[in-house]
């Protein structure tokens, strides 16, 4: 018996390898028996690896084979066989394949087996590479421990390097689609949200609040003019249609200086090309009148307008708001301008104006304020001075179809707090339907009430600490308003904590993450989803000791964040980060070139300054930005003049 | 290789070919030194010259010239049947050219080669391409921190019309009234850019790619430019400016230097 056993343990190893010999034999007759959808699924695996691609690129491949199937199919029934040998054909046509093949005809036996080999192999290489990603996110696939991660990688560069290819291809990325959906640009990775080729967002998505984090140079300004381009389009499209109301832009860029204005001019080209007929920039070529505010409003908005303190100095602020009460509702009617404001700061002005009146509690108010006009004045006449005349009207949020504010908070933090405040309570007031003389077709110089507006506040930090945003998102459903808060990063969102997240947890048309050094706040807010995480046995080095990965091993679910903080550090210029409802969009945003200046006006421009547009109603930059019915009728007289040297007169 | 080499070169190439005389004014040398220079190019094979028609002889690059300027042309001669427009094409760019208001604003003259090779075979067979776009810099664009003195230099001279990008059409021959004004009208509503897609020539709402187009015809074609001009809507007519083509235009017209101020920084560059 013992002399047996080592004969027992020949034959048994000899009959496991014979299986084993049998296994690998049927399994390389079944490869080259079905050798055409061997082809092709795996030239489909490798493409799809090659571009990172999700499987479900490859299945609607296969879905759009399906027509030629079936004009295959329809092509053989008119061939005068009957519809019950029709389910031989596939049968037949492989037949008939190799033995065109047999007889070298290689490309005759391509074409005869390729309407089924086609759809086939393109599903067979989807099965493939989705088994391949699946092992690789549980971790149980890969020669190596680090091979998860190498493939993550790997392939991130690979979806990045199509999604480049794809919006530098001309007319791929369009603005809208046919659906009226905004397109940002070409998907690199989706998470949680459909894979798509482009990285679409529903027109309703843009009528919501957003917010918008990246440090300067990630392409912030790029993709903010891509959506504000979006939301104006589509907006006008809606409205030609009667389906919606005109839309209304509002930037405040809070930041300033020359970057700003060469922003503005951008933005500017770039909208109207999105439609536009008016682009507005305040306070360089247009202004607001503040003064158009309700007095109720207006007494508000002035004393806001003013830093007051906390403490003791909640005493004085009660007192400034009152004497700013008692000079806007005054009984001959509320100030028409900033000179006629603070001319009425004056307490003989005040005590003649309140003269006549019954009310007692005004002129007893007068007697015991009156020491302290005199500084009210002072401190009014220095805040408006600094806020220059930008304010001081005419002109009204109706007379454009965006307005693009430049608040120089990188200069002077105060003057643009003050601004900003004015500027948000203006439009507040104009979303609830002030104004109410204006137009009720939703055009240009309509009532805010049949607006669509989109409030968009860039660089929100400069201005974060005077205008608290988020009780702004609480008003603005209700009145039609959208507000888009850009900041560089998490802490400039708002002065506290509790203000970040109220900000970004309000934020129901998503949050758009560029680089930025601290996403984990925001990466957070997109949750966790559970993946299959698997450990595994090593057996020795991989390849060289035949031995590797063990079959043996621990699976287990377990959280994981939806967006990988380390993704969003390692992002390009760009590149971002679209987060929605628990999931994750990475795009590519595809840049707009802005189409070319304006044609010139002889009355527009700063150098006619800041009235010239005002003084014939509309906003000087309003004038200037719309394409002329009749451009020749702007023709520069240098023209001729240019011409008559080069070529002579016009003869 | 001078950069007067390479200016020549180039300017040739956008061209599809110069006579020696243009070659000469343009590059602000003598006729001479401009023979010598085309001579210069054929020995390295950069060029080729020969008297095609009336006038000066023609020079224009082979393909290894058009490979050393990186220009994506196919090298071919000048067509005989299109010599006079080319010529007349040329004397517009140069009389263009040496107008101080051009220089002054560093225009931008984008020849109809350019934009050909830029549709490559997509060239719709009744789509018009104008005889060269002159494009205006826009001066919105502030100043960088490190652009010098040169950038507020030119936003000070920035023309009333900066920004704008113009037709330029060069009339020899009359055509028929209708399809003048067909060509203005396409010319003037069109918003894309040559090349772009199909969906993109005409859109309604968007501004018009041409700001203005200029005609510069001869003495034949001018009466039915103007009738064309005329039979416009008045806001497309106002947007067409007619002058008579420069001195030295046709093709059997000497060029002598004096027709044009020296432009040696502009041949520079």
């Amino acid at each position: 018996m013992i002399r047996r056993y080592p004969w027992l343990l020949m034959l048994r190893a000899l009959t496991r390898m014979l299986w084993w010999l049998l296994r690998v034999a049927v399994f390389v007759a079944a490869l080259v028996v079905a050798a055409p959808v061997v082809l092709v699924a795996a030239y489909a695996a490798a493409l799809a690896w090659f571009l990172g691609w999700p499987p479900r690129q490859l299945y609607r491949a296969a879905v759009w084979c399906l027509p030629m199937l079936a004009a295959w199919l329809a092509a053989m029934a008119a061939d005068g066989r009957p519809w019950p040998r029709l389910a031989s054909a596939p049968y037949l046509a492989w037949l008939a394949m190799w033995h065109e093949a047999a007889a070298g005809g290689y490309l005759k036996a391509a074409v005869t087996v390729a309407p089924l080999a086609i759809p086939l192999g393109l599903v067979a290489g989807g099965l493939a590479w989705s088994w391949r990603i699946y092992s690789m996110e549980t971790g149980s696939g890969g020669l190596a421990p680090s091979a998860p991660a190498a493939f993550d990688q790997r392939q991130w560069r690979h979806q990045v390097r199509t999604a480049r290819g794809r919006i530098a291809a001309p007319g791929s990325v369009p603005l809208l689609l046919r659906d009226g959906s905004v397109v940002a640009g070409a998907t690199i990775r989706a998470v949680r949200h459909p894979a798509r080729p482009l990285a679409v967002m529903p027109y309703p998505r843009l009528r919501s609040h957003q917010v918008v984090l990246g440090t300067t140079g990630t392409g912030k300004t790029t993709l903010l003019l891509r959506l504000w381009a979006g939301f104006m389009s589509r907006g006008m499209e809606l409205h030609a249609a009667g389906q919606r109301p005109r839309p209304l832009l509002v930037v405040l860029d809070c930041k300033g200086g020359a970057d700003s204005r060469r922003i503005a001019d951008r933005a500017r080209r770039v909208l109207r090309g999105a439609g536009a007929a008016s682009t507005a920039i305040w306070p360089d070529e247009a202004s607001l009148s503040l003064w158009a505010l309700p007095p109720p409003q207006l007494v508000s908005t002035l004393a806001d307008m003013v830093e007051s303190g906390t403490g003791g100095a909640a005493y004085y602020a009660d007192v400034l708001e009152e004497i700013v009460r008692l000079a806007v509702e005054a009984p001959c009617g509320p100030p028409a301008g900033a000179a006629d404001f603070l001319s009425r700061l004056d307490a003989n002005w005040l005590a003649l104006a309140y003269a006549g009146t019954p009310d007692g509690g005004s002129s007893g108010l007068l007697r015991s304020s009156a020491r302290h006009i005199s500084d009210v004045a002072l401190r009014y006449r220095s805040l408006l001075r600094r806020l220059g005349g930008g304010l001081d009207g005419p002109g009204g949020f109706g007379d454009a179809d965006a307005w693009y504010c430049i608040l120089e908070g990188t200069s002077e933090i105060a003057v643009a707090e003050a601004q900003a405040r004015a500027l948000v309570d203006l439009l507040t007031w104009y979303a609830a339907g002030g104004a109410g003389d204006g137009m009720a077709d939703g055009s240009p110089g309509s009532t805010g009430g049949r607006r669509d507006i989109l409030l968009a506040v860039d660089e929100f930090s400069a201005v974060s600490r005077r205008l608290p945003i988020w009780q702004l998102y609480e008003r603005a459903r209700s009145l039609g308003l959208a507000v888009q808060v850009s900041a560089q990063s998490w802490p400039g969102l708002a002065a506290d904590e509790d203000e970040r997240y109220r900000v970004a947890t309000t934020a129901d048309g998503g949050i758009w993450l560029l680089r930025t050094p601290h996403p984990e706040p925001v990466a957070a807010l997109a949750g966790s989803r559970r993946v299959v995480d698997t450990a595994r046995r090593l057996l020795g080095v991989p390849l060289w000791v035949s031995k590797g990965w063990a079959h043996e091993g621990l699976s287990r679910a377990e959280g994981t964040p939806v967006v990988d903080p380390e993704i969003i550090r390692g992002l390009d210029v760009g590149q971002a980060a679209y987060i929605y409802r628990g999931g994750v969009t990475y795009v590519q945003v595809k840049r707009l070139v802005a189409g070319p200046a304006e044609l010139a006006s002889p009355v527009a421009g700063p150098a006619a300054g800041p009235t010239a547009g005002a003084a014939a109603g509309t906003p000087a930059g309003a004038g200037a930005s719309t394409p002329a019915a009749d451009p020749g009728a702007a023709r520069p007289a240098g023209v001729s003049a240019l011409l008559d040297e080069a070529f002579g007169e016009e003869p | 290789m001078s950069e007067r080499d390479v200016a020549g070169l180039l300017f040739t190439a956008e061209m599809y070919g110069v006579q020696l005389d243009q070659l000469a004014v343009w590059l602000a040398v003598s006729e001479a030194r401009a023979r010598a220079l085309a001579a210069r190019w054929r020995e390295q094979g950069y060029a080729e010259s020969a008297r095609l028609g009336p006038g000066r002889p023609w020079v224009w690059l082979t393909g290894a010239g058009l490979v050393a300027c990186g220009l994506p042309y196919r090298p071919v001669p000048p067509a005989l049947a299109r010599l006079a427009h080319l010529r007349a094409v040329t004397a517009v760019r140069i009389a263009l050219e040496s107008a101080p208001g051009y220089t002054a604003a560093e225009a931008y003259w984008r020849s109809e080669r350019r934009m050909r090779a830029r549709m490559g075979s997509r060239v719709p067979l009744r789509e018009h391409l104008p005889d060269g776009e002159v494009h205006w810099p826009d001066p919105g664009e502030a100043p960088g921190p490190d652009a010098g003195e040169g950038a507020e230099g030119r936003a000070a001279v920035a023309p009333a019309w900066a920004g704008e990008c113009w037709a330029i059409e060069a009339e020899l021959t009359r055509k028929t009234v209708r399809r003048t004004a067909a060509i203005m009208t396409e010319i003037l509503t069109r918003t894309g850019d040559y090349g772009c897609p199909a969906a993109e020539v005409q859109v309604p709402g968007r501004p018009p790619r041409h700001a203005r187009v200029l005609y510069l015809c001869s003495a034949a074609a001018r009466p039915t430019v103007r009738r064309a001009r005329d039979a416009l809507p008045g806001g497309l007519a106002v947007r067409v400016e007619i002058r008579g083509l420069p001195a030295g235009a046709g093709l059997a017209d000497g060029l002598t230097a004096a027709a044009r101020p020296a432009r040696d920084s502009q041949a520079a560059t």
